[in-house]
């Protein structure tokens, strides 16, 4: 058995050394730096970038918390009209990223805007000293913002937490005189602690690598920062340090993460699904229940969507389509072959992360899962920087070999991109295969192992099928954000290669809204498709389970932890 | 005293529960016997207010808890519940579980817990986590965090279904020593009949959601008012009979049917225990031994009966005999039943 062992090592340890080099590269640059940078830096941009940053990860932190695992615990334990609907509707704000909200509600929110002009309306008012209204442009709008943009990571994997919990737990504290409320704090809540970090943590990650949302909102921050220093005065040391100092904090983040999870290592047994879980809620509590949960789909999805839709249809005649059919083949293309890729090595180091107990192996894991809160400016500096000096080797060799060069094979073409989108999200997706290998027993791998199947053999007979849930998500993860991504894109993309998000974007700087309005709706409608296709999948893995008596033996949303319940009960 | 009044549940078409009454006076201890999906843990979790009935009543002490439109929760009931996978919270340390219920000020409340763990005697455990600890102690704290609010009554479900077969005997043991002596009343449900036989005072039959027969152990292992009560609780052979001339025929001879028999019977039923082997040809039934299973205090014997059918005797592990020995067969007692499956002859069954 070592040596089996030992080739998943060398796999997982290769890939995290791949994927370890923008980092590594990083290091390098920002040593190499020239004294007096960081002085530099501490007495000018340095404090007001630390205490948006601060602030911004606070709040998105306690916002996705409060909407996600709200919204989770209502559609997972009530019973109230539209629960159903509410269960998948409540992912579609994943297809909106940040940006386009930003967008949108910017234009809503302005003086201009349509809700300051009823408010004016409505109250005579007639210039801006007459009132008070919150300017979206500032630290709380983009808190606002992003907690919607970021809660379905927090609800996905609370939900799936709260109905996965063994429900004989719920029952034993009501049996032991404590109402159901105490129950949620004392017993739900620490259960799904390890799920909900981990969304929170994801949120956070992608809070800190956020550009285009504070850069709309002209909130300065160290992404910003970072791309301010690199591009606008030309100091890549600059750049490199803000970006380690921004690392650290993501270091401290994911040390948090770890530590609460290792809090919580167990592993439950899942009698769960014999009895009904949801409480009914009848009446008009079921229809309060139903707006408390509709609420961030309505401002996180259905209001913005309706805008965008607005001013798309407004400008309809004046759109350049064929440029758009171009953006949106790149984006997608890009998307798939990214998202494909992701979670191929993303299930291969998970399982090397499962199967090898050295430590190098799993420190270099983890620096892997560290992309994922790498802002795009920085992996862009972290991967052209060495990939433009491999190039340089490259070439001559080539034009010897073949008589022709190409300058810029790998640092110029979309191989960068796709490189750059793994080191990003590659994370997302080993991150939600370990979580959902943590779910499977060590005693399947042993059951399998000694029935005469390989390591491999085993991760594609036995994890695989019963990670099928996680994967899905982990394939949507990967997808949406990459359809997403602006910064990293919009640095590296080849000369005059657009993505529907560079070209939103582009349109939105320019104050150029109505174009930009179907290049964001183009944006949130391919984040939909998966998000639907996730939903059906779930939807039908649900029904492969049921018994006859199916409503009221609700089984686990992803198949991934669920032991088939025990069938006897008739 | 707990009474349910013909407690029915359904879930979507299928009927978990129908019609069931259940009296459990005193200290005593019930259990519920059925085979696995007969409704008996929906029955047990009726009580427990963790389902709401479709009909019928659950009353407690003259207070209804259940039924005429009233629902008290299950945190209100003060039951005390021990599950089949035992549900301790794996966040908790053992000390913090037993805690969990009980009210009032932290000290008393460690002071219950110390109390409680010495009368489970794991005091040294108090802070583990649950996974450290083995099934049995696991176990043990469930049944401890469940005395803990000095609940009126504690309810059990397949407690012992989740540990070995030695441990099982063992904890079975000592947690009816430990409930007796709280003088806790208890309904045990479970589908070991052994189980439910040496556990409690009272027995309830359980079949596809309805009452099968009620009593003492005893009354239902000596006089099952079914075949199926006869074949669930215990061994027994059954073997067909016809009349002829006014007597009663059936492989083991000719039978004289007790007075109270009015109609045909269509069954006999034997426990092994009431078949004795002798030598061959000391008179009796002939037959040949088929298999012999030695079960340390006993043996198991199957004898092929001359007319081909054949019949399990439990004898005496001194016993000498082995496959194909010829032996006779002699008939100490038996029971009568009617076509539908249904008692129609007290015990005393008498041979001719």
């Amino acid at each position: 058995m070592p040596h089996r062992t030992s080739r998943w090592s060398w796999l997982t340890a290769g890939l995290g050394l791949v994927f370890s080099v923008p980092v590594v590269s990083l290091l390098v640059l920002a040593f190499s730096a020239q004294h007096g940078v960081w002085s530099h830096l501490a007495s000018t941009v340095l404090p007001s970038y630390l205490t948006n940053t601060l602030l911004l990860v606070l709040g998105v932190g306690v916002g996705t918390f409060v909407i996600g695992v709200g919204a989770g615990w209502l559609v997972a334990m009530q019973e109230f009209p539209g629960r159903r609907v509410l269960e998948w509707a409540l992912l579609l704000p994943m297809a909106f990223p940040g940006y386009v909200l930003a967008i949108v509600y910017v234009e809503v929110f302005e003086y201009a805007g349509p809700v300051q002009a009823l408010l004016r309306e409505l109250f005579g008012w007639s210039s801006p000293r007459d009132y008070w209204f919150p300017d979206i442009a500032s630290v709380g709008g983009a808190v606002f913002l992003l907690s919607l943009a970021l809660y379905p990571y927090v609800y996905l994997l609370a939900r799936n937490a709260f109905t996965q919990q063994a429900s004989v737990l719920l029952d034993a504290s009501r049996m032991l005189g404590h109402p159901s409320r105490k129950a949620f704090w004392e017993v739900a809540l620490p259960q799904a602690r390890p799920a909900i970090i981990v969304g929170i943590s994801l949120a956070l990650m992608e809070t800190l690598a956020d550009f285009g949302t504070v850069q709309l909102l002209a909130v300065p921050t160290f992404t910003t920062g970072i791309y301010h220093t690199w591009f606008g005065t030309n100091n890549a040391p600059g750049a490199a340090q803000l970006a380690l100092a921004l690392l650290g904090g993501v270091t401290l983040l994911f040390v948090l993460e770890r530590w609460s999870r290792r809090q919580q290592r167990f592993h439950t047994r899942s009698t769960a699904t014999k009895f009904p879980l949801r409480h009914p809620c009848p009446g008009i509590r079921g229809w309060l229940t139903l707006l408390a949960g509709a609420l961030p789909l309505l401002l996180g999805f259905v209001l913005p969507a309706l805008f965008l839709l607005g001013w798309a249809l407004h400008s309809w005649e004046r759109l350049p389509l064929d440029r758009f059919v171009d953006d949106a083949s790149h984006s997608l293309l890009l998307a798939a072959v990214t998202a494909g890729l992701a979670v191929v090595l993303g299930v291969a180091l998970g399982y090397g992360m499962r199967l090898c107990r050295q430590r190098l192996v799993r420190v270099l894991i983890r620096i892997v899962s560290l992309g994922y809160a790498i802002p795009g400016p920085v992996v862009a500096l972290g991967l052209l920087i060495p990939l433009a000096q491999l190039d340089q080797r490259i070439n001559p060799w080539l034009e010897q070999q073949f008589g022709m060069g190409a300058a810029y094979l790998l640092s110029g073409t979309l191989f960068i991109l796709i490189a750059a989108y793994l080191t990003r999200f590659l994370a997302l997706a080993f991150g939600t295969t370990e979580s959902g290998l943590a779910h499977i027993t060590p005693s399947m791998d042993e059951t399998s192992r000694t029935l005469g199947k390989s390591t491999s053999q085993t991760l594609y007979s036995v994890h695989v099928p019963l990670l099928r849930g996680s994967l899905l998500t982990a394939l949507l993860l990967v997808f949406v954000d990459v359809m997403k991504e602006l910064p990293a894109t919009l640095m590296l993309r080849p000369f005059n290669f657009n993505t529907l998000a560079t070209r939103a974007y582009g349109y939105a700087s320019d104050e150029m809204l109505e174009p930009a309005a179907l290049w964001c709706l183009a944006i949130v409608v391919v984040g939909l498709t998966p998000v639907v296709l996730l939903n059906r999948q779930l939807r039908q893995a649900h029904t492969r389970q049921e018994t006859p008596s199916h409503r009221l033996m609700p089984v686990p949303d992803l198949p991934e932890a669920a032991p088939a319940p025990e069938a006897s009960h008739a | 005293m707990l009474e349910c009044h013909r407690l029915s549940k359904q879930y979507g078409n299928v009927l978990a529960v129908r019609d069931m009454s259940l009296t459990l006076e005193g200290p005593d201890f019930l259990s519920v016997l059925g085979p696995s999906g007969c409704g008996k843990s929906t029955l047990l979790r009726l009580v427990a207010g963790l389902e709401h009935p479709d009909s019928g009543e659950v009353r407690q002490d003259g207070t209804t808890l259940n039924g005429n439109g009233k629902f008290v929760p299950p945190e209100k009931r003060h039951f005390g519940m021990v599950f089949q996978d035992f549900a301790l919270f794996p966040h908790m340390t053992v000390a913090e579980n037993i805690a969990y219920g009980i009210r009032g000020l932290k000290r008393d409340r460690q002071k219950r817990v110390v109390e409680l763990l010495d009368l489970v005697s794991l005091p040294h455990l108090s802070d583990q986590m649950p996974h450290q600890i083995s099934g049995g102690e696991q176990q043990r704290v469930a049944l401890a965090r469940s005395l803990a609010p000095q609940p009126q009554l504690i309810l059990m479900d397949e407690p012992f279904s989740n540990l070995d077969h030695q441990l099982r005997v063992q904890l079975r043991q000592e947690i009816h020593g430990i409930l007796k002596h709280e003088g806790v009343p208890t309904i045990l449900v479970t589908h070991d009949q052994s189980e439910a036989i040496t556990f409690s005072d009272q027995m309830v039959l359980m079949n596809r959601g309805t009452l099968v027969q009620s009593g003492t152990p005893m009354e239902v292992y000596q006089q099952p008012s079914s075949l199926w009560a006869a074949t669930f609780v215990g061994e027994a052979n059954q073997l067909p009979v016809y009349w002829d001339q006014g007597k009663l025929h059936s492989s083991l001879g000719i039978v004289t049917l007790p007075p109270e028999v009015g109609e045909p019977a269509a069954t006999l039923l034997v426990r092994p225990e009431n078949l004795r082997l002798q030598a061959a040809n000391s008179g009796g039934v002939r037959g040949v031994v088929r298999q012999v299973e030695f079960r340390g205090a006993s043996q198991s014997i199957e004898v092929q009966l001359e007319s081909g059918e054949v019949v399990r005797i439990t004898m005496p592990p001194q016993t000498a005999c082995a496959p194909e020995e010829a032996v006779s067969i002699h008939l100490d007692g038996f029971l009568c039943y009617g076509a539908a499956g249904q008692l129609l002859s007290s015990p005393k069954g008498l041979m001719e």
